[in-house]
């Protein structure tokens, strides 16, 4: 069975005014179908910038330079030209924002920028039918008073309410892969939790194959079946979430662990940077076919 | 929309107030001239009997403040007194000549708009690339001369080596057109005169286009930071990663955001071409208010300067009236606010 | 301060700007020995070399009296220095202060302060100069004085706009709780955040004042004959277009030159020290 994505010794060098800097350092990862992949770290370690290479974003910048295979369900993503690649942002792959309302347009109705969603699948898509399919997807994320979300701004909203509008505006061209870059981590600890578990549920239902970046173990814990730690543009250590969370291999990853608050959410945990044992080599545990 | 509404009113009574501010401003700055305003109106030859009637009818031996009054109630009336370059009311020497101006004014507007805007757009969506780099250096030439430079250079160019527009006027004096809105862009179409369209269009454009100049420099640039700035926001990152085409990102999506805040300021520049058009239609001896307004100041005929200042300072606030309400209806927090605020 | 001067001389452009305003500075400080014709500041006649196009002799012609006009342009930046100087150096300060008291002071002094403000800044900028010159004397005291009148309000505007987010912030806040007074919340806390904004507005407003005095000499308002100014040197060879063509292109160059550097580096400034609005 081949993988919904796969990323083959990634390397991402930044050209500056101070020379050069390298960013990841042969980033290795892979998704299979339906399957839910965290990718750990704390700000800074590279996690970010992976989901953006991966969506082709980060390649369009003058003073990136990136190097590594990439494979969408098969296809070699370098093969595509940047049209080719464009066309699979907002259709094959999507993503979804740490804060629901500011990855909105402040100056546009949800309902016109879902439409141009869904245009993105169905060009042409008139906007009385695009309300239509919008509002079917919103009931999907349990907001039931949707012809009044259509026609709101963003900044009319609740954090908790853009942010299932930007889930159902993720999954509604039904994406063989998802990016969700620390979702919800600007919203309350409680509709976070909320959020999260209604896109595990509709991930679920749908299979949608899903790359999770956060740098909370806590929330990583609940929603990923494999967990992969970055540290510093390097994967020190992956495996089955039950498995990296019963014995942590690697330094880094018990330091992440010691730092993580008992409770969801808390801020970003910071290990002592610099601990000459975080650049041991990679720790793998084995099953789930990691 | 009430909340508009309640703006609109919020905004008129603050202009009505800036207003009165102006008018009382400029009085005082009449009123502090050195000399004495009935004698320069009567030249030298006048006698002291003379003078010291035309005191009298012009209240000037009462204190400031009632002479003051005076002048608001007569401005009231409709009545700026008459002019003493023209021996003509200064309300009709205004209405005679305030639409030559308005017109330059406002076509060079539209250039500064039509054309700052999608400057600045494009630099933005190209920032760091070689045409960023051009239109950020020409934009800044362009704000970097008084209009008067870019008139004359204009005008060298071409209407004496390229004699591509004609140097002088407003319209080829053998058109005869009767003047309905005093704009002759539009008399001349209501006259069904195609030709006179044409050479009207022929005469403002120079001019226009050199009152525009530091304006479409301006907008460009503000365009561009605003947008730059946009372009930085969540939720154009989030357009991208939709993969959105990057030309409909540029004109649409992070365009209509960086509007807004350029808006004002637009407005602004505006209304310095109201001051500027002073230069300008002095080197194409385009007859409007401007030349009127130097030419009553050379003769210190102080009602005109009275009048002219205040006809112009009330069109600046009408447009930055208008800018606001254009704001509020792009701006959909005014717009949808409760309290209609700023 | 010292890695705001390298930055600046990095980049090719606002080097260009350093360039041009240290040229014109320089011509204006050592004009009596750079000019070829010192003398023909003021009223010189010399018909035998009237109204030439540019020679040898006389690189930028001569103009309708035999007058070198390169040597009265260096001259005539001697005279747009000093009223940007001037203008800038009494208006700051006093738009400054009002700005501080009425973002600082709130409630009606704020209001008052303010829209005295708007009626300054409701008369467009060149119309409020040209009336105060309309009933004043044209001499270059009057111009800066009419410049100063029209230019504070800027710098009220700016620097109420700034101290009124200032006042929210936390180290104000923290200064009141230790029970500071307002007089030195407002100059020893609040006022040095707004320096970097007032520092680049200076400097473009250098060129913006250059523009707007040489738009009142242009009109007839402002430095009178025979003193050599940009404005009315435009002004005067307008009316001798195009066959005396000379006459208007090199005082406007001069014109565009020297704002155009101030403006460069004023840009720059605005990039590095992250003073936008």
């Amino acid at each position: 069975m081949s993988a919904v994505l796969e990323i083959r010794d990634l390397h991402l060098r930044f050209r500056g005014h101070s020379g050069v800097s390298e960013v990841l350092h042969g980033v290795s990862l892979d998704i299979r179908a339906g399957e839910r992949v965290a990718l750990v770290g704390e700000s800074g370690s590279g996690k970010s910038v992976t989901a953006r290479i991966v969506l082709g974003l980060l390649q369009e910048l003058p003073y990136a330079e990136v190097s590594g295979g990439l494979f969408l369900e098969g296809a070699d993503l370098n093969r595509l030209s940047r049209r080719q690649w464009q066309g699979l942002r907002g259709t094959s792959i999507s993503m979804i924002f740490q804060d629901p309302t500011s990855s909105l347009n402040p100056v546009f109705t949800i309902g016109a920028q879902f439409a141009e969603v869904l245009r993105r699948r169905d060009p042409g898509l008139p906007r009385g039918a695009a309300d239509e399919r919008a509002g079917a997807l919103l009931r999907s994320v349990s907001i039931h008073d949707h012809a009044r979300v259509l026609d709101a701004y963003p900044f009319q909203l609740s954090g908790g309410m853009n942010q299932r509008v930007v889930i159902a505006m993720a999954l509604a061209n039904h994406p063989s892969l998802l990016i969700a870059d620390e979702p919800g981590t600007a919203l309350d600890v409680t509709v976070q939790a909320q959020t999260l578990k209604l896109m595990h549920d509709l991930v679920e239902r749908s299979g949608t194959a899903v790359l999770f970046i956060s740098h909370n173990l806590g929330v990583v814990r609940e929603f990923a079946d494999r967990v992969f730690v970055i540290y510093r543009g390097r994967i020190v250590e992956r495996g089955p979430t039950a498995a990296i969370f019963e014995a942590p291999g690697h330094a880094y990853t018990r330091a992440l662990m010691a730092a993580v608050p008992r409770i969801t959410g808390g801020g970003p945990p910071e290990p002592n940077d610099g601990e000459t044992a975080f650049l041991d080599p990679m720790v793998v545990h084995e099953g789930g076919g990691a | 929309m009430p909340a508009v509404l309640r703006l609109l009113a919020r905004r008129l009574g603050i202009s009505l107030i800036v207003l009165a501010g102006v008018s009382m401003l400029i009085f005082g700055i009449a009123r502090v001239i050195p000399g004495d305003p009935a004698r320069i109106a009567l030249g030298p030859n006048a006698t002291g009997e003379q003078v010291a009637g035309l005191r009298q009818a012009l209240h000037l031996d009462d204190p400031v403040a009632v002479q003051y009054g005076h002048f608001v109630a007569d401005l009231l009336r409709g009545d700026l007194g008459v002019s003493l370059y023209t021996n003509r009311p200064v309300t009709l020497d205004i209405a005679q000549f305030l639409p030559a101006t308005l017109e330059l004014v406002l076509f060079a507007g539209v250039l500064m708009v039509g054309i700052g805007l999608p400057l600045g757009m494009w630099s933005a969506s190209q920032r760091g690339r070689w045409p960023d780099h051009l239109i950020r250096v020409v934009s800044l030439l362009g704000v970097s001369a008084p209009s008067f430079v870019w008139a004359v250079m204009l005008m060298l160019m071409f209407a004496f080596f390229l004699p591509v527009f004609p140097i002088a006027g407003r319209i080829t004096d053998s058109f005869e057109i009767t003047r309905v809105t005093g704009f002759l862009l539009i008399d001349t179409l209501l006259a069904g005169n195609g030709a006179a369209f044409v050479d009207a269009l022929r005469h403002i454009f120079l001019p226009a286009f050199a009152l525009a100049v530091s304006g479409i420099g301006q907008a460009a640039r503000l365009t561009r930071a605003n947008m730059v700035e946009t372009y930085d926001r969540p939720y154009i990152e989030m357009a991208r990663a939709y993969g959105f085409p990057a030309g409909r990102i540029a004109a649409k999506y992070a365009f209509k955001p960086s509007l807004i805040p350029s808006l004002t300021i637009i407005g602004l520049d505006f209304a310095a071409m109201l001051g500027n058009a002073f230069l300008v239609e002095a080197v194409f001896a385009w007859p409007g208010l401007s030349r009127y307004g130097v030419a009553v100041i050379l003769r210190k005929d102080l009602n005109a300067i009275i009048g002219t200042v205040l006809i112009i300072s009330a069109t600046f606030l009408i447009v930055n009236l208008i800018v606001d309400l254009l704001i509020a209806f792009l701006n959909p927090r005014i717009r949808h606010s409760e309290r209609g605020a700023r | 301060m010292r890695r705001t001067t390298v930055i600046l001389l990095r980049n090719p452009l606002s080097m260009l700007g350093v360039v041009l305003v240290a040229a014109v500075v320089i011509s204006a400080a050592l004009a009596d020995y750079i000019a070829p014709f010192p003398e023909h500041r003021g009223a010189v006649v010399d018909f035998v070399h009237f109204n030439q196009g540019p020679t040898a002799r006389n690189v930028m012609g001569t103009d309708l009296v035999g007058r070198d006009l390169f040597s009265r342009i260096l001259y005539a930046f001697r005279i747009s220095l000093l009223l940007g100087v001037v203008v800038l150096a009494i208006a700051t300060p006093i738009g400054t202060f009002v700005g501080l008291l009425a973002g600082y002071l709130g409630g009606r002094a704020e209001f008052a302060l303010m829209r005295l403000t708007d009626v300054f800044l409701s008369i467009p900028p060149l119309v409020l100069a040209i009336a105060m010159m309309g009933v004043l004397e044209p001499t270059l005291l009057n111009a800066m004085l009419a410049v100063t009148a029209m230019w504070w309000p800027w710098y009220a505007r700016l620097v109420y706009n700034i101290t009124r987010s200032e006042r929210e912030e936390g180290y104000v806040l923290a200064a009141e709780v230790i029970g500071a007074s307002t007089l030195h919340v407002t100059f020893r806390e609040i006022l040095p955040n707004c320096l970097p904004a007032i520092i680049t507005k200076m400097t473009l407003d250098m060129g913006f004042v250059i523009i707007i005095a040489s738009s009142l000499s242009f009109l007839g308002l402002g430095v009178q004959p025979p003193t050599p100014d940009l404005g009315s040197m435009v002004a005067e060879g307008a009316r001798y277009l195009p066959d005396s063509w000379w006459l208007t292109v090199f005082p406007g160059l001069a014109i565009l030159v020297a704002v155009f550097g101030f403006n460069l580096i004023g840009d720059a400034l605005r990039e590095i020290l992250g003073a936008d609005q």
